[in-house]
Protein backbone atom coordinates (compact mmCIF):
# COMPACT_ATOMS: atom_id res chain seq x y z
CA UNK A 1 0.00 0.00 0.00
CA UNK A 2 1.42 3.37 -0.94
CA UNK A 3 1.38 6.36 1.33
CA UNK A 4 -0.80 9.32 0.53
CA UNK A 5 2.31 11.29 -0.46
CA UNK A 6 3.36 8.63 -2.93
CA UNK A 7 -0.12 8.66 -4.43
CA UNK A 8 0.06 12.37 -5.01
CA UNK A 9 3.50 12.02 -6.58
CA UNK A 10 2.16 9.23 -8.75
CA UNK A 11 -0.60 11.49 -9.98
CA UNK A 12 0.83 14.94 -10.63
CA UNK A 13 -1.58 15.52 -13.48
CA UNK A 14 -4.50 14.69 -11.22
CA UNK A 15 -3.22 17.10 -8.61
CA UNK A 16 -2.59 19.95 -11.02
CA UNK A 17 -5.89 19.56 -12.79
CA UNK A 18 -7.64 19.32 -9.46
CA UNK A 19 -6.10 22.65 -8.47
CA UNK A 20 -7.16 24.19 -11.77
CA UNK A 21 -10.67 22.84 -11.31
CA UNK A 22 -10.98 24.50 -7.96
CA UNK A 23 -10.40 27.89 -9.47
CA UNK A 24 -12.11 27.46 -12.82
CA UNK A 25 -15.21 25.72 -13.89
CA UNK A 26 -14.17 22.37 -15.24
CA UNK A 27 -15.87 20.94 -18.27
CA UNK A 28 -17.87 17.80 -17.55
CA UNK A 29 -15.37 15.64 -19.33
CA UNK A 30 -15.87 12.04 -20.21
CA UNK A 31 -15.13 9.51 -17.51
CA UNK A 32 -14.53 6.21 -19.32
CA UNK A 33 -11.79 6.87 -21.82
CA UNK A 34 -11.24 10.33 -20.40
CA UNK A 35 -8.28 11.60 -18.42
CA UNK A 36 -7.97 11.92 -14.67
CA UNK A 37 -9.55 15.35 -14.80
CA UNK A 38 -12.79 13.66 -15.70
CA UNK A 39 -12.70 11.84 -12.38
CA UNK A 40 -12.84 15.15 -10.59
CA UNK A 41 -15.61 16.32 -12.89
CA UNK A 42 -17.57 13.20 -12.03
CA UNK A 43 -16.90 13.59 -8.34
CA UNK A 44 -18.14 17.15 -8.41
CA UNK A 45 -21.17 16.24 -10.51
CA UNK A 46 -22.15 13.47 -8.12
CA UNK A 47 -21.36 15.52 -5.02
CA UNK A 48 -19.39 12.49 -3.90
CA UNK A 49 -16.56 11.83 -1.49
CA UNK A 50 -13.38 10.44 -3.03
CA UNK A 51 -11.10 7.61 -1.94
CA UNK A 52 -7.96 6.76 -3.86
CA UNK A 53 -6.39 3.29 -3.84
CA UNK A 54 -3.21 2.45 -5.71
CA UNK A 55 -2.68 -1.01 -7.19
CA UNK A 56 -0.09 -2.62 -9.43
CA UNK A 57 -0.40 -0.93 -12.80
CA UNK A 58 -3.43 1.24 -12.07
CA UNK A 59 -5.22 3.31 -9.45
CA UNK A 60 -8.83 3.20 -8.33
CA UNK A 61 -10.70 6.39 -7.50
CA UNK A 62 -13.85 5.45 -5.61
CA UNK A 63 -16.60 8.00 -5.20
CA UNK A 64 -19.48 7.51 -2.83
CA UNK A 65 -22.52 9.55 -3.73
CA UNK A 66 -24.88 10.88 -1.06
CA UNK A 67 -27.34 8.23 -2.28
CA UNK A 68 -25.03 5.44 -1.21
CA UNK A 69 -24.02 4.41 -4.69
CA UNK A 70 -20.31 3.85 -5.14
CA UNK A 71 -18.69 4.63 -8.49
CA UNK A 72 -15.10 3.47 -9.00
CA UNK A 73 -13.00 4.71 -11.86
CA UNK A 74 -9.89 2.77 -12.84
CA UNK A 75 -7.02 4.93 -14.03
CA UNK A 76 -4.01 3.73 -16.02
CA UNK A 77 -0.53 5.11 -15.26
CA UNK A 78 -0.88 7.38 -18.30
CA UNK A 79 -3.89 8.99 -16.64
CA UNK A 80 -6.62 7.49 -18.81
CA UNK A 81 -9.75 5.98 -17.27
CA UNK A 82 -10.03 2.44 -18.66
CA UNK A 83 -12.88 1.10 -16.54
CA UNK A 84 -15.73 2.25 -14.34
CA UNK A 85 -17.82 0.20 -11.93
CA UNK A 86 -20.85 1.01 -9.82
CA UNK A 87 -22.91 -0.60 -7.10
CA UNK A 88 -25.62 0.63 -4.78
CA UNK A 89 -29.32 1.22 -4.32
CA UNK A 90 -29.55 3.70 -7.22
CA UNK A 91 -27.96 3.98 -10.61
CA UNK A 92 -25.35 6.61 -11.38
CA UNK A 93 -25.87 8.82 -14.40
CA UNK A 94 -24.63 6.62 -17.18
CA UNK A 95 -24.00 9.51 -19.53
CA UNK A 96 -21.75 11.08 -16.94
CA UNK A 97 -19.61 8.04 -16.24
CA UNK A 98 -19.50 6.60 -19.76
CA UNK A 99 -18.72 9.94 -21.33
CA UNK A 100 -17.92 9.63 -25.01
CA UNK A 101 -18.72 5.91 -24.87
CA UNK A 102 -22.32 6.60 -23.92
CA UNK A 103 -23.57 6.85 -27.50
CA UNK A 104 -21.98 3.53 -28.40
CA UNK A 105 -23.54 1.92 -25.32
CA UNK A 106 -26.95 3.39 -26.01
CA UNK A 107 -26.90 2.40 -29.68
CA UNK A 108 -25.64 -1.07 -28.75
CA UNK A 109 -28.52 -1.60 -26.37
CA UNK A 110 -31.07 -0.62 -28.94
CA UNK A 111 -29.48 -2.64 -31.73
CA UNK A 112 -29.96 -5.93 -29.93
CA UNK A 113 -32.60 -8.03 -31.63
CA UNK A 114 -35.37 -8.10 -29.10
CA UNK A 115 -35.71 -11.18 -26.93
CA UNK A 116 -38.27 -10.70 -24.20
CA UNK A 117 -37.11 -11.33 -20.70
CA UNK A 118 -35.46 -9.64 -17.76
CA UNK A 119 -31.88 -10.65 -17.22
CA UNK A 120 -28.41 -9.29 -16.49
CA UNK A 121 -26.78 -7.17 -19.16
CA UNK A 122 -23.71 -8.37 -21.03
CA UNK A 123 -23.04 -6.00 -23.90
CA UNK A 124 -19.85 -6.68 -25.83
CA UNK A 125 -19.16 -4.02 -28.44
CA UNK A 126 -16.01 -3.15 -30.38
CA UNK A 127 -13.68 -1.62 -27.80
CA UNK A 128 -16.31 -1.53 -25.06
CA UNK A 129 -17.88 -4.04 -22.67
CA UNK A 130 -20.79 -3.09 -20.41
CA UNK A 131 -22.08 -5.59 -17.84
CA UNK A 132 -24.79 -5.05 -15.24
CA UNK A 133 -26.90 -7.06 -12.86
CA UNK A 134 -28.96 -6.84 -9.71
CA UNK A 135 -32.54 -5.80 -9.15
CA UNK A 136 -34.61 -2.86 -7.95
CA UNK A 137 -32.84 -1.13 -5.03
CA UNK A 138 -29.60 -3.10 -5.60
CA UNK A 139 -27.76 -2.46 -8.84
CA UNK A 140 -24.24 -3.24 -9.96
CA UNK A 141 -22.39 -2.87 -13.18
CA UNK A 142 -19.12 -2.20 -14.94
CA UNK A 143 -17.92 -0.77 -18.22
CA UNK A 144 -14.41 -1.20 -19.53
CA UNK A 145 -12.14 -0.87 -22.51
CA UNK A 146 -10.91 -4.48 -22.96
CA UNK A 147 -7.62 -3.68 -24.64
CA UNK A 148 -6.63 -1.35 -21.81
CA UNK A 149 -7.05 -3.84 -18.94
CA UNK A 150 -3.72 -4.22 -17.09
CA UNK A 151 -2.42 -7.82 -17.01
CA UNK A 152 -2.94 -8.13 -13.26
CA UNK A 153 -6.58 -7.03 -13.24
CA UNK A 154 -9.28 -9.59 -13.82
CA UNK A 155 -12.71 -8.48 -14.97
CA UNK A 156 -14.28 -9.52 -11.67
CA UNK A 157 -11.82 -7.18 -9.96
CA UNK A 158 -13.61 -4.23 -11.55
CA UNK A 159 -16.23 -3.68 -8.88
CA UNK B 1 -44.74 -38.34 -3.69
CA UNK B 2 -46.31 -35.28 -5.24
CA UNK B 3 -43.50 -35.18 -7.75
CA UNK B 4 -44.05 -38.80 -8.68
CA UNK B 5 -47.76 -38.24 -9.15
CA UNK B 6 -47.00 -35.23 -11.28
CA UNK B 7 -44.57 -37.13 -13.47
CA UNK B 8 -47.20 -39.82 -13.95
CA UNK B 9 -49.73 -37.19 -14.97
CA UNK B 10 -47.23 -35.72 -17.40
CA UNK B 11 -46.50 -39.12 -18.89
CA UNK B 12 -50.21 -39.71 -19.22
CA UNK B 13 -50.55 -36.45 -21.07
CA UNK B 14 -47.81 -37.33 -23.47
CA UNK B 15 -49.21 -40.78 -24.09
CA UNK B 16 -52.63 -39.43 -24.88
CA UNK B 17 -51.21 -36.51 -26.84
CA UNK B 18 -53.87 -34.19 -25.60
CA UNK B 19 -53.51 -30.84 -23.93
CA UNK B 20 -53.54 -31.49 -20.25
CA UNK B 21 -54.34 -28.45 -18.25
CA UNK B 22 -56.44 -29.31 -15.29
CA UNK B 23 -57.88 -25.86 -14.99
CA UNK B 24 -55.63 -23.96 -17.33
CA UNK B 25 -57.71 -21.64 -19.44
CA UNK B 26 -54.94 -21.19 -21.96
CA UNK B 27 -54.82 -23.43 -24.94
CA UNK B 28 -51.88 -25.67 -25.43
CA UNK B 29 -49.96 -25.06 -28.59
CA UNK B 30 -46.96 -26.75 -30.05
CA UNK B 31 -45.38 -29.87 -28.77
CA UNK B 32 -45.36 -29.21 -25.07
CA UNK B 33 -48.07 -29.96 -22.61
CA UNK B 34 -49.72 -27.60 -20.23
CA UNK B 35 -49.29 -27.95 -16.53
CA UNK B 36 -51.19 -26.58 -13.64
CA UNK B 37 -50.48 -26.64 -9.97
CA UNK B 38 -50.61 -24.77 -6.75
CA UNK B 39 -53.77 -24.31 -4.84
CA UNK B 40 -56.83 -24.98 -6.91
CA UNK B 41 -59.20 -23.34 -4.48
CA UNK B 42 -60.97 -20.16 -5.37
CA UNK B 43 -60.11 -18.65 -2.01
CA UNK B 44 -60.01 -14.87 -1.76
CA UNK B 45 -56.26 -14.91 -1.28
CA UNK B 46 -55.39 -17.04 -4.32
CA UNK B 47 -54.61 -15.26 -7.58
CA UNK B 48 -54.15 -17.48 -10.62
CA UNK B 49 -50.90 -16.95 -12.48
CA UNK B 50 -49.93 -18.31 -15.88
CA UNK B 51 -46.75 -18.78 -17.88
CA UNK B 52 -48.28 -18.46 -21.32
CA UNK B 53 -45.80 -16.54 -23.46
CA UNK B 54 -47.25 -13.10 -22.84
CA UNK B 55 -49.90 -10.90 -24.44
CA UNK B 56 -48.82 -11.35 -28.06
CA UNK B 57 -47.79 -15.01 -28.04
CA UNK B 58 -50.94 -16.16 -29.81
CA UNK B 59 -51.28 -13.20 -32.15
CA UNK B 60 -50.04 -13.15 -35.74
CA UNK B 61 -46.44 -12.06 -35.69
CA UNK B 62 -46.47 -12.22 -31.91
CA UNK B 63 -43.41 -13.00 -29.87
CA UNK B 64 -43.23 -15.49 -27.01
CA UNK B 65 -42.02 -14.08 -23.71
CA UNK B 66 -40.46 -17.20 -22.21
CA UNK B 67 -40.52 -17.98 -18.51
CA UNK B 68 -42.65 -15.03 -17.47
CA UNK B 69 -45.49 -15.61 -14.98
CA UNK B 70 -48.45 -13.31 -15.53
CA UNK B 71 -51.41 -12.24 -13.43
CA UNK B 72 -54.65 -10.39 -14.07
CA UNK B 73 -55.85 -7.66 -11.70
CA UNK B 74 -58.74 -5.21 -11.59
CA UNK B 75 -57.82 -1.54 -11.39
CA UNK B 76 -60.53 0.97 -10.40
CA UNK B 77 -60.70 4.66 -9.73
CA UNK B 78 -60.37 5.09 -5.97
CA UNK B 79 -63.61 4.16 -4.24
CA UNK B 80 -65.35 3.12 -7.45
CA UNK B 81 -66.57 -0.37 -8.30
CA UNK B 82 -67.70 0.53 -11.80
CA UNK B 83 -64.99 2.76 -13.24
CA UNK B 84 -62.61 -0.16 -13.60
CA UNK B 85 -60.32 -1.94 -16.01
CA UNK B 86 -59.29 -5.56 -15.96
CA UNK B 87 -55.63 -5.74 -16.89
CA UNK B 88 -54.09 -9.05 -17.87
CA UNK B 89 -50.50 -10.07 -18.45
CA UNK B 90 -48.88 -8.23 -15.58
CA UNK B 91 -45.46 -9.76 -14.94
CA UNK B 92 -45.35 -11.31 -11.46
CA UNK B 93 -42.05 -10.02 -10.11
CA UNK B 94 -40.58 -10.90 -6.72
CA UNK B 95 -37.58 -8.73 -7.64
CA UNK B 96 -39.39 -5.38 -7.64
CA UNK B 97 -41.93 -3.52 -5.58
CA UNK B 98 -45.20 -1.95 -6.67
CA UNK B 99 -47.68 -2.13 -9.53
CA UNK B 100 -46.70 -0.55 -12.87
CA UNK B 101 -49.21 -0.60 -15.66
CA UNK B 102 -49.11 0.72 -19.20
CA UNK B 103 -50.97 3.99 -19.68
CA UNK B 104 -53.01 2.46 -22.52
CA UNK B 105 -54.57 -0.03 -20.09
CA UNK B 106 -55.95 2.50 -17.61
CA UNK B 107 -56.19 5.78 -19.54
CA UNK B 108 -60.00 5.67 -19.59
CA UNK B 109 -60.17 5.59 -15.79
CA UNK B 110 -58.76 9.10 -15.33
CA UNK B 111 -57.01 8.08 -12.17
CA UNK B 112 -56.10 10.90 -9.78
CA UNK B 113 -52.53 12.10 -9.50
CA UNK B 114 -50.48 11.39 -6.40
CA UNK B 115 -48.37 14.29 -5.23
CA UNK B 116 -44.77 14.66 -4.24
CA UNK B 117 -44.07 16.42 -0.96
CA UNK B 118 -43.75 19.73 -2.81
CA UNK B 119 -47.43 19.50 -3.81
CA UNK B 120 -46.92 18.77 -7.49
CA UNK B 121 -47.78 15.54 -9.27
CA UNK B 122 -45.16 12.87 -8.69
CA UNK B 123 -43.44 10.97 -11.50
CA UNK B 124 -41.58 7.71 -11.05
CA UNK B 125 -38.54 6.23 -12.77
CA UNK B 126 -38.20 2.46 -12.41
CA UNK B 127 -34.80 1.15 -13.41
CA UNK B 128 -34.02 -2.45 -14.25
CA UNK B 129 -30.67 -4.18 -14.38
CA UNK B 130 -31.06 -5.23 -17.99
CA UNK B 131 -30.69 -1.72 -19.36
CA UNK B 132 -34.36 -0.76 -19.42
CA UNK B 133 -36.50 1.74 -17.59
CA UNK B 134 -40.16 2.63 -17.07
CA UNK B 135 -41.21 6.26 -16.70
CA UNK B 136 -44.57 7.73 -15.79
CA UNK B 137 -46.75 9.48 -13.22
CA UNK B 138 -47.80 8.09 -9.87
CA UNK B 139 -51.57 7.74 -9.69
CA UNK B 140 -53.99 6.44 -7.08
CA UNK B 141 -56.19 3.40 -7.69
CA UNK B 142 -58.19 0.76 -5.89
CA UNK B 143 -56.68 -2.49 -7.04
CA UNK B 144 -58.21 -5.92 -6.55
CA UNK B 145 -56.13 -9.08 -6.81
CA UNK B 146 -58.34 -12.18 -6.56
CA UNK B 147 -60.45 -11.34 -3.49
CA UNK B 148 -57.97 -8.95 -1.86
CA UNK B 149 -58.20 -5.20 -2.29
CA UNK B 150 -55.60 -2.47 -1.93
CA UNK B 151 -57.49 0.82 -1.60
CA UNK B 152 -55.84 4.07 -2.66
CA UNK B 153 -52.77 2.26 -3.90
CA UNK B 154 -50.12 4.48 -5.49
CA UNK B 155 -49.24 2.84 -8.81
CA UNK B 156 -47.00 3.87 -11.66
CA UNK B 157 -48.84 4.57 -14.90
CA UNK B 158 -46.18 3.94 -17.53
CA UNK B 159 -46.08 6.65 -20.18
CA UNK B 160 -46.11 5.77 -23.83
CA UNK B 161 -44.59 9.17 -24.60
CA UNK B 162 -40.90 9.80 -24.24
CA UNK B 163 -41.35 13.54 -23.90
CA UNK B 164 -39.83 15.19 -20.86
CA UNK B 165 -38.10 12.12 -19.46
CA UNK B 166 -35.24 13.49 -17.36
CA UNK B 167 -31.75 12.42 -18.35
CA UNK B 168 -31.04 10.96 -14.92
CA UNK B 169 -33.78 8.44 -15.68
CA UNK B 170 -33.46 7.79 -19.39
CA UNK B 171 -29.73 8.01 -19.84
CA UNK B 172 -29.15 5.59 -17.04
CA UNK B 173 -30.53 2.81 -19.10
CA UNK B 174 -31.36 3.97 -22.59
CA UNK B 175 -34.13 1.51 -23.29
CA UNK B 176 -37.65 2.80 -22.75
CA UNK B 177 -40.15 -0.02 -22.34
CA UNK B 178 -43.27 2.11 -22.18
CA UNK B 179 -45.26 -0.02 -24.60
CA UNK B 180 -46.57 -3.56 -24.80
CA UNK B 181 -44.16 -4.39 -27.58
CA UNK B 182 -41.26 -2.93 -25.62
CA UNK B 183 -42.12 -4.52 -22.29
CA UNK B 184 -43.63 -7.77 -23.51
CA UNK B 185 -46.32 -7.32 -20.87
CA UNK B 186 -49.04 -4.88 -19.85
CA UNK B 187 -47.21 -3.99 -16.68
CA UNK B 188 -45.28 -5.36 -13.73
CA UNK B 189 -46.75 -6.59 -10.45
CA UNK B 190 -43.89 -6.13 -7.99
CA UNK B 191 -44.55 -8.24 -4.89
CA UNK B 192 -41.00 -8.59 -3.56
CA UNK B 193 -39.44 -8.14 -0.13
CA UNK B 194 -39.95 -4.40 0.28
CA UNK B 195 -43.11 -2.31 0.74
CA UNK B 196 -42.12 0.53 -1.63
CA UNK B 197 -39.87 0.97 -4.64
CA UNK B 198 -37.64 3.45 -2.82
CA UNK B 199 -38.49 3.90 0.86
CA UNK B 200 -37.13 6.46 3.35
CA UNK B 201 -34.29 7.52 1.04
CA UNK B 202 -36.79 9.19 -1.30
CA UNK B 203 -39.02 10.67 1.42
CA UNK B 204 -38.64 14.13 2.98
CA UNK B 205 -35.64 14.01 5.30
CA UNK B 206 -34.10 11.31 3.12
CA UNK B 207 -31.03 11.57 0.98
CA UNK B 208 -29.89 14.91 -0.35
CA UNK B 209 -30.24 15.40 -3.26
CA UNK B 210 -33.18 13.02 -3.72
CA UNK B 211 -32.28 9.74 -5.46
CA UNK B 212 -33.14 9.41 -9.17
CA UNK B 213 -36.50 7.75 -8.55
CA UNK B 214 -39.10 10.48 -8.03
CA UNK B 215 -39.57 13.75 -9.90
CA UNK B 216 -41.96 16.61 -10.37
CA UNK B 217 -42.35 18.22 -13.75
CA UNK B 218 -43.04 21.57 -15.35
CA UNK B 219 -44.25 21.76 -18.93
CA UNK B 220 -40.68 21.58 -20.13
CA UNK B 221 -38.60 19.61 -17.66
CA UNK B 222 -38.59 17.38 -14.61
CA UNK B 223 -36.50 17.65 -11.45
CA UNK B 224 -35.78 15.31 -8.54
CA UNK B 225 -38.31 15.41 -5.72
CA UNK B 226 -39.18 13.80 -2.41
CA UNK B 227 -42.31 11.70 -2.00
CA UNK B 228 -43.77 10.60 1.34
CA UNK B 229 -43.44 6.86 1.78
CA UNK B 230 -47.23 6.51 1.82
CA UNK B 231 -47.36 8.08 -1.64
CA UNK B 232 -44.55 6.07 -3.19
CA UNK B 233 -45.32 3.26 -5.62
CA UNK B 234 -46.28 0.51 -3.18
CA UNK B 235 -46.28 -3.25 -3.09
CA UNK B 236 -50.06 -3.83 -3.16
CA UNK B 237 -49.88 -6.70 -0.67
CA UNK B 238 -49.03 -4.42 2.26
CA UNK B 239 -52.24 -2.43 1.72
CA UNK B 240 -54.53 -5.45 1.96
CA UNK B 241 -56.57 -5.41 5.16
CA UNK B 242 -55.52 -9.01 5.81
CA UNK B 243 -53.09 -11.54 4.31
CA UNK B 244 -50.66 -8.65 3.96
CA UNK B 245 -47.36 -10.00 5.29
CA UNK B 246 -46.08 -11.70 2.15
CA UNK B 247 -46.84 -13.98 -0.76
CA UNK B 248 -46.35 -17.57 -1.84
CA UNK B 249 -45.54 -18.26 -5.49
CA UNK B 250 -46.61 -21.76 -6.48
CA UNK B 251 -45.80 -23.24 -9.87
CA UNK B 252 -45.85 -26.97 -10.64
CA UNK B 253 -42.81 -28.94 -11.66
CA UNK B 254 -42.45 -29.37 -15.40
CA UNK B 255 -40.18 -31.46 -17.53
CA UNK B 256 -37.81 -29.42 -19.67
CA UNK B 257 -40.53 -27.38 -21.29
CA UNK B 258 -44.27 -26.87 -21.40
CA UNK B 259 -46.58 -24.92 -23.65
CA UNK B 260 -48.17 -23.18 -20.68
CA UNK B 261 -48.07 -23.52 -16.94
CA UNK B 262 -50.63 -22.30 -14.44
CA UNK B 263 -50.07 -21.76 -10.75
CA UNK B 264 -50.99 -19.49 -7.90
CA UNK B 265 -49.89 -16.33 -6.18
CA UNK B 266 -51.17 -16.77 -2.64
CA UNK B 267 -51.40 -13.77 -0.33
CA UNK B 268 -50.36 -13.92 3.30
CA UNK B 269 -48.12 -16.36 5.12
CA UNK B 270 -49.59 -18.23 8.08
CA UNK B 271 -52.75 -16.16 8.02
CA UNK B 272 -55.16 -18.67 6.46
CA UNK B 273 -55.50 -22.42 6.24
CA UNK B 274 -54.12 -22.35 2.70
CA UNK B 275 -50.95 -20.33 3.33
CA UNK B 276 -49.28 -22.00 6.29
CA UNK B 277 -45.51 -22.24 6.24
CA UNK B 278 -44.74 -25.84 5.36
CA UNK B 279 -42.61 -27.69 7.88
CA UNK B 280 -40.34 -28.74 5.03
CA UNK B 281 -39.61 -25.12 4.08
CA UNK B 282 -36.30 -23.58 5.09
CA UNK B 283 -36.45 -19.90 6.08
CA UNK B 284 -33.61 -17.73 4.79
CA UNK B 285 -33.39 -14.30 6.36
CA UNK B 286 -31.63 -11.77 4.18
CA UNK B 287 -28.89 -9.19 4.40
CA UNK B 288 -29.43 -6.21 2.10
CA UNK B 289 -32.41 -8.24 0.79
CA UNK B 290 -30.00 -10.86 -0.54
CA UNK B 291 -28.88 -14.29 0.61
CA UNK B 292 -25.83 -16.41 -0.07
CA UNK B 293 -25.37 -19.06 -2.73
CA UNK B 294 -22.34 -21.31 -2.75
CA UNK B 295 -21.71 -22.60 -6.25
CA UNK B 296 -18.68 -24.48 -7.52
CA UNK B 297 -16.80 -23.58 -4.34
CA UNK B 298 -17.44 -19.88 -4.78
CA UNK B 299 -19.41 -18.06 -2.09
CA UNK B 300 -21.75 -15.47 -3.56
CA UNK B 301 -23.20 -13.54 -0.67
CA UNK B 302 -23.94 -10.05 0.62
CA UNK B 303 -21.83 -8.14 3.10
CA UNK B 304 -21.97 -4.77 4.78
CA UNK B 305 -19.10 -2.41 5.31
CA UNK B 306 -19.35 1.23 6.37
CA UNK B 307 -23.15 0.97 6.39
CA UNK B 308 -23.03 0.09 2.72
CA UNK B 309 -24.19 -3.12 1.09
CA UNK B 310 -21.58 -4.78 -1.05
CA UNK B 311 -22.01 -7.87 -3.08
CA UNK B 312 -22.06 -10.22 -4.52
CA UNK B 313 -25.53 -10.93 -3.13
CA UNK B 314 -27.68 -13.71 -4.49
CA UNK B 315 -31.45 -13.45 -4.78
CA UNK B 316 -34.69 -15.14 -5.85
CA UNK B 317 -36.45 -13.24 -8.62
CA UNK B 318 -39.52 -14.49 -10.48
CA UNK B 319 -39.07 -11.57 -12.88
CA UNK B 320 -35.79 -12.98 -14.20
CA UNK B 321 -36.55 -15.41 -16.98
CA UNK B 322 -33.62 -17.75 -16.39
CA UNK B 323 -31.13 -18.95 -13.83
CA UNK B 324 -28.34 -16.40 -14.11
CA UNK B 325 -24.93 -17.18 -12.65
CA UNK B 326 -21.34 -16.46 -13.45
CA UNK B 327 -19.64 -18.86 -15.78
CA UNK B 328 -17.31 -20.76 -13.48
CA UNK B 329 -17.14 -23.91 -15.62
CA UNK B 330 -16.74 -22.53 -19.13
CA UNK B 331 -20.25 -23.36 -20.31
CA UNK B 332 -20.55 -22.31 -23.97
CA UNK B 333 -22.70 -19.23 -24.55
CA UNK B 334 -25.34 -19.23 -27.28
CA UNK B 335 -24.80 -17.34 -30.56
CA UNK B 336 -25.81 -13.70 -30.86
CA UNK B 337 -27.51 -14.18 -34.20
CA UNK B 338 -30.19 -16.87 -34.17
CA UNK B 339 -33.75 -17.29 -35.49
CA UNK B 340 -34.81 -16.69 -31.88
CA UNK B 341 -32.92 -13.41 -31.61
CA UNK B 342 -29.72 -12.50 -29.79
CA UNK B 343 -29.20 -15.34 -27.32
CA UNK B 344 -25.65 -14.41 -26.34
CA UNK B 345 -26.65 -14.03 -22.69
CA UNK B 346 -27.89 -17.64 -22.46
CA UNK B 347 -25.95 -20.83 -21.95
CA UNK B 348 -25.77 -23.38 -24.74
CA UNK B 349 -24.11 -26.52 -23.35
CA UNK B 350 -23.85 -29.45 -25.75
CA UNK B 351 -26.40 -31.35 -23.69
CA UNK B 352 -28.42 -31.20 -20.51
CA UNK B 353 -26.06 -30.57 -17.62
CA UNK B 354 -26.85 -31.03 -13.93
CA UNK B 355 -25.61 -28.70 -11.23
CA UNK B 356 -25.97 -28.28 -7.51
CA UNK B 357 -25.66 -25.17 -5.36
CA UNK B 358 -26.15 -24.50 -1.65
CA UNK B 359 -28.20 -21.59 -0.45
CA UNK B 360 -27.23 -20.13 2.93
CA UNK B 361 -28.88 -17.68 5.32
CA UNK B 362 -26.28 -14.90 5.57
CA UNK B 363 -27.29 -14.20 9.18
CA UNK B 364 -27.46 -17.85 10.26
CA UNK B 365 -24.76 -19.70 8.32
CA UNK B 366 -25.89 -23.08 9.64
CA UNK B 367 -29.20 -22.65 7.80
CA UNK B 368 -28.57 -24.13 4.38
CA UNK B 369 -30.35 -25.96 1.61
CA UNK B 370 -28.81 -27.85 -1.27
CA UNK B 371 -30.63 -26.94 -4.47
CA UNK B 372 -30.18 -28.89 -7.67
CA UNK B 373 -30.81 -27.45 -11.10
CA UNK B 374 -30.09 -28.25 -14.71
CA UNK B 375 -29.11 -26.19 -17.72
CA UNK B 376 -29.76 -27.20 -21.30
CA UNK B 377 -29.03 -25.66 -24.66
CA UNK B 378 -31.22 -22.55 -24.90
CA UNK B 379 -30.92 -22.30 -28.67
CA UNK B 380 -32.16 -25.87 -29.11
CA UNK B 381 -35.03 -25.27 -26.69
CA UNK B 382 -36.13 -21.97 -28.22
CA UNK B 383 -35.91 -23.18 -31.83
CA UNK B 384 -36.50 -26.94 -31.62
CA UNK B 385 -39.45 -28.30 -33.58
CA UNK B 386 -41.18 -29.70 -30.52
CA UNK B 387 -40.40 -26.86 -28.11
CA UNK B 388 -40.21 -23.60 -30.08
CA UNK B 389 -43.82 -22.68 -29.35
CA UNK B 390 -43.54 -23.45 -25.65
CA UNK B 391 -43.56 -20.69 -23.04
CA UNK B 392 -42.12 -22.45 -20.00
CA UNK B 393 -38.60 -23.84 -19.73
CA UNK B 394 -37.11 -25.30 -16.56
CA UNK B 395 -33.52 -25.55 -17.80
CA UNK B 396 -32.77 -22.08 -19.14
CA UNK B 397 -29.58 -20.60 -17.74
CA UNK B 398 -27.54 -17.57 -18.60
CA UNK B 399 -24.59 -15.44 -17.76
CA UNK B 400 -24.42 -13.19 -14.74
CA UNK B 401 -21.23 -11.17 -15.11
CA UNK B 402 -18.08 -12.34 -13.35
CA UNK B 403 -18.05 -11.52 -9.67
CA UNK B 404 -21.84 -11.12 -9.41
CA UNK B 405 -24.23 -13.26 -7.35
CA UNK B 406 -26.69 -15.98 -8.27
CA UNK B 407 -30.00 -14.77 -9.73
CA UNK B 408 -32.56 -17.54 -9.15
CA UNK B 409 -35.08 -16.72 -11.85
CA UNK B 410 -38.32 -18.39 -12.86
CA UNK B 411 -36.89 -21.86 -13.64
CA UNK B 412 -36.17 -22.12 -9.91
CA UNK B 413 -39.90 -21.73 -9.18
CA UNK B 414 -41.13 -24.79 -11.12
CA UNK B 415 -41.94 -27.40 -8.51
CA UNK B 416 -41.23 -25.06 -5.60
CA UNK B 417 -43.48 -23.13 -3.26
CA UNK B 418 -41.57 -19.91 -2.66
CA UNK B 419 -42.55 -17.89 0.40
CA UNK B 420 -41.57 -14.22 0.34
CA UNK B 421 -42.15 -12.29 3.59
CA UNK B 422 -42.18 -8.49 3.32
CA UNK B 423 -39.89 -6.17 5.27
CA UNK B 424 -41.64 -4.54 8.22
CA UNK B 425 -44.47 -7.10 8.38
CA UNK B 426 -44.94 -9.86 10.92
CA UNK B 427 -45.22 -13.57 10.25
CA UNK B 428 -46.25 -14.88 13.65
CA UNK B 429 -45.77 -18.51 12.71
CA UNK B 430 -42.06 -18.00 11.96
CA UNK B 431 -39.47 -16.94 14.53
CA UNK B 432 -37.56 -14.85 11.98
CA UNK B 433 -38.50 -11.25 11.23
CA UNK B 434 -39.05 -10.44 7.56
CA UNK B 435 -37.66 -9.80 5.04
CA UNK B 436 -37.07 -13.44 4.26
CA UNK B 437 -37.59 -16.14 1.70
CA UNK B 438 -38.52 -19.72 2.44
CA UNK B 439 -38.78 -22.80 0.27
Amino acid sequence: MKTMLERWVAFPAWFLLGMVCMGWSCPARAALGGDVASVEADRAHMNASLQVTAAEGYAVQSMKTPGGTVVSEYVAPGGRVFAVAWHGPFLPEMQQILGTYFQQYSAGLQARKKVYGRHPLNLELPGLVVQAGGRMRAYMGRAYIPEMLPPGLKVEGIK
Amino acid sequence: MRKLVFVLILLGCLALAVGCGGGSSSSSSGGGSSSSGGSTSSAANVLSIVVDGGPTANEPGGVIYSNAAFATVTICAPGSSTNCATVDHLLVDTGSFGLRVLESEVASLNLPTVNASNGSAAYDCASFADGSFLWGPVQGATVTLAGETAANLPIQVVSSSTANIPSSCSTNLSEDQGSQSGLGANGILGVGLEPQDCGPACAPGGLSPPPPVYYTCSSSSCTLAYVDEANQVTNPVVLFSTDNNGVIVELPAISESAATVTGSLIFGIGTESNNQLASSATVFTTLCDDFTTIFKGTTLGPSVSNDECTGPGSFIDSGSNGLYFQNLTNIPLCPSSTPAGNLSGFYCPASLTNYSATNVDPNHPSTTKVTDFSVDNALNLFTGASTSSDAAFSTIGGLNPAGYGFDWGLPFFYGVNLYSAIDGQIVSSAPQSPPWWAY
